[in-house]
């Protein structure tokens, strides 16, 4: 047990020292709320052109699309893991992370916890923003099951982003990352419905857990249908995160192991 | 060399001809370094940097190593610290190997790396202290003191509450020394611990290893030849060729 708490401790740590240097940049949320207004109002007027029912049969675009932008800042956080990795590997830090009772797993998870986390807070602020400006139908008691639904997508995100510090670890490049971002927001259907993709590559939106995810939150959040039954969907995003956790702890450590051995774990 | 040395020092003449290995006669070393290769480079551009490189070093011992610049005095230490993983050969710690048990074996280990990294810019001296005391995995009730102590002991308490990059260099440094030492390791592995301490810095540090050796551990020193030794060592090799040799 002690030593569960001592690294959820030092993981927690490592949160209150990344929320730290977060604060010190006093200026950095100001600008990052001004952003995300910007963002709100563009979509509020793109949604003025788009068909009321281009979200599905009772669907409103413009809480689509938010749903959809929401998630997406968790996934561009958790899948930015790599470039988090690399500023510490840069700055010498993950080398005491590397001999330290940590260790570079925990030290990764460690590093990839805070930005994920205030993205989600950043999310949940988005939506509120969205609903109390814009005037979006957000639904009061589907926020607990929202909040279950972005930890598991979350989960599996992190997973993701922990194959790019694999490759990052093991290559030195985690080149794909922000194609990865750019793919799934397209083949997860962050901005549109993926049915309006024509059958031959309609399966790629069925490969990820971008799409049950999104699908989810905005089923409970504003109401819109899913594509599937909700226990399908559910079904999974368990099943993506259930791989996706062993398959990126098992090479991220071959990652680790690799990279020793070839010299280059400290390298950037 | 220490008057309390314990250990003799003798260079072994190996297979090749070389005197590479250096074994001390003891039983119960802290960390043993046992027959490691390490190679950079590849096809036909590598090279061995270190050549079965063989050391014991036990508790209470402080041992210098000096050599050119990229004689190998840095991948031994990160070989040691388990940042490297060894070509050919084993290391341990009180017995335990970096693979086989990483956590018990980091808790045990203390690197000070070359240079100046490894600083939080935007973070306190303070909140480095207690940041590292906690990724160290100490007990709750030693973290506070340690951190404390550790100010006092490095002369950074009128710093502490100071972003690291406001620190001079030399504070940068003693800073770095004392998250080294802060979790009480057994084993040191110093690279280059003199970099910008001036003289009040240098006591610090020799206060600090005095107190480790005092109570059972051992220090690793490297440093490039040429350079002023401020402590007194038990036994001072020299690394070259890729192999350790007694000064």
């Amino acid at each position: 047990m002690t030593v569960v708490f001592n690294y959820t401790g030092a993981i927690a740590a490592t949160i209150r020292r990344d929320a730290a240097i977060f604060a010190s940049y006093r200026f950095r949320i100001v600008g990052q709320v001004l952003a995300m207004l910007l963002t709100l109002t563009t979509f509020f007027y793109i949604a003025k052109l788009v068909r009321p029912d281009a979200a599905g049969p009772g669907g409103d675009y413009y809480a689509f699309a938010v749903v959809g932008i929401v998630i997406m800042a968790v996934v561009t956080s958790a899948l930015s893991t790599s470039h988090v990795v690399q500023m510490e590997l840069m700055q010498g830090n993950f080398e005491r992370m590397l001999i330290s009772p940590l260790g570079p797993v925990g030290g990764v998870i460690a590093v990839a916890a805070f930005p994920i986390l205030y993205a989600t807070l950043f999310a949940g602020l988005m939506l509120a923003l969205a609903a109390g400006l814009f005037g979006i139908p957000l639904h009061p008691l589907g926020i607990p099951p929202a909040l279950g639904v972005t930890l598991l997508a979350a989960v599996s995100f992190a997973c993701i982003g922990l194959l790019f510090v694999a490759a990052l670890l093991a290559f030195k490049s985690a080149l794909g990352a922000a194609w990865a971002i750019a793919g799934l927001s397209l083949l997860g259907g962050a901005y549109f419905p993926v049915m309006l993709f024509p059958g031959w590559i309609r399966w790629t939106s069925e490969v990820q857990p971008l799409t049950p995810a999104v699908d989810l939150l905005r089923h409970v959040l504003v109401g819109t249908r899913t594509v599937q039954p909700v226990w399908l969907e559910l079904a999974k995003l368990g099943g993506f995160t259930a791989v996706l956790v062993p398959v990126s702890s098992v090479l991220l450590w071959w990652a680790v192991g690799w990279s020793r051995r070839r010299g280059t774990i400290t390298e950037y | 060399m220490r008057g309390d040395a314990a250990l003799s020092t003798g260079a072994v003449v190996n297979e090749s001809g070389y005197p590479a290995a250096v074994e001390p006669a003891s039983a119960a070393a802290l960390v043993s370094f046992a027959g490691i290769w390490r190679h950079w480079g590849r096809g036909s551009k590598r090279w061995a940097v270190l050549r079965d490189v063989n050391l014991e070093v036990a508790a209470g011992t402080a041992i210098s190593i000096v050599g050119g610049n990229g004689a190998g005095k840095t991948t031994l230490l990160r070989i040691g610290t388990g940042i490297l993983a060894p070509d050919r050969g084993d290391v341990s710690i009180d017995g335990l190997s970096c693979e086989g048990s990483w956590r018990e074996y980091h808790k045990r280990v203390g690197y000070l790396s070359a240079g100046d990294r490894g600083l939080y810019a935007r973070l306190s001296v303070r909140a480095h202290l207690e940041y590292w005391a906690r990724v160290s995995f100490m007990a709750r009730a030693d973290r506070k003191p340690a951190a404390e102590d550790a100010l006092i002991r490095f002369e950074l308490a009128p710093l502490a509450s100071r972003r690291a990059d406001r620190l001079s260099q030399g504070q940068r440094q003693r800073l770095r020394l004392a998250l080294t030492f802060l979790h009480r390791p057994k084993v040191l592995f110093l690279d280059e611990p003199r970099n910008s301490l001036d003289a009040d810095g240098l006591a610090v540090l020799n206060t600090a290893v005095s107190e480790l050796l005092g109570r059972g551990g051992c220090v690793i020193w490297c440093s490039p030849v040429g350079e002023e030794q401020p402590i007194v060592f038990d036994r001072a090799l020299i690394i070259e060729d890729g192999r350790l040799r007694s000064a």
